[in-house]
């Protein structure tokens, strides 16, 4: 258990590429399709279409290589973006245990400039509607640094 | 690895803020409705609506002994939640070490483009000034 649990995924990680680059190859169906997945997948160029603007798309299926039946679909709606900046998408996913009826997955990816010119992404992912995440601006995590104290003892 | 549906009654459960604060109140020592309520402008019967959530999650557990009933942090559901989110931080992890490989071999790409068109170039100074 680390000292930031929270309910909310943050990964900040640095690439070392201008941060056009990086974000090309979020929005680039060429790009995406060559790297998206952990090992082991691969995205089929072909299943890839993405109209980066608030309100567009971000859609390809994950396939797996040992096991072609294993598809992952993804099917987002991109709800603010801000070239070379910011993509906000949210998905309905089935099979997640994030509401009952309705879970909607929110990811939100932030380029950032670094010096030497990389470029630090910011992501953020939650189990959580939009109304949902204007309740957790007000302190999903200021409320739970007493919490990640006991489960850190605890759990 | 709890249900499924207990684990969406858990995000559920934190998706309110006052729930939170219930629960962070109770990560200093079990309390009861009284003093669970103290800093709060609503009503008795209002924390006991957030608790029943609360112990429906089994994010809180409710001591039975009649006037003077304590609440108590469960902490396993709190992990269990944690964990799901954790799956997702492998995916990113490994995702990101093929576009941080993806991003190299395109730049290399991009870098001999831009030398064999330089090259190019060189050759042809005749038409570059023509």
């Amino acid at each position: 258990m680390t000292a930031e649990t929270t309910y909310e995924l943050a990964i900040s990680r640095v690439f070392d590429a201008p941060r056009e680059l990086v974000y090309q190859a979020f929005v680039d169906p060429d790009q995406l399709a060559q790297w998206f997945g952990p090992v082991g997948f691969t995205v089929p160029r072909e299943t890839v279409a993405i109209d980066a603007r608030a309100g567009g798309y971000q859609r390809f299926v994950m396939i797996s290589a040992d096991d072609p039946s294993l598809r992952s679909p993804i099917d987002a709606t991109f709800t603010a973006v801000i070239e070379n900046e910011l993509l906000v998408g949210e998905q309905e996913v089935l099979g997640i245990p994030g509401f009952e009826g309705v879970a909607k997955m929110t990811l939100r990816l932030e380029f950032h400039d670094e010096p030497g010119g990389k470029t630090r992404l910011e992501l953020r992912q939650g189990p959580y509607s939009q109304q949902l995440e204007a309740d957790a601006r007000e302190g999903w995590n200021s409320s739970f640094s007493k919490l990640d104290a006991l489960l850190a003892g605890r759990a | 690895m709890i249900a499924e549906d207990r684990l969406s009654a858990v995000f559920g459960a934190l998706a309110d803020p006052t729930r939170r604060a219930i629960l962070a109140r109770l990560a200093d020592g079990d309390a009861t409705v009284t003093e669970l309520a103290e800093p709060f402008p609503i009503s008795l019967p209002a924390i006991s609506r957030h608790l029943k959530v609360l112990e429906h999650a089994g994010l809180i557990s409710r001591s039975r002994s009649g006037q003077w009933r304590s609440s108590t942090l469960e902490a396993a559901p709190l992990k269990e939640a944690t964990d799901w989110m954790e799956r997702y931080r492998v995916f990113w992890d490994a995702s990101f070490d093929r576009l941080d490989a993806h991003l190299r071999r395109i730049q290399r790409e991009r870098a001999a483009e831009r030398r064999a068109k330089q090259a190019q170039r060189d050759a042809e100074p005749a038409q570059e000034h023509s």
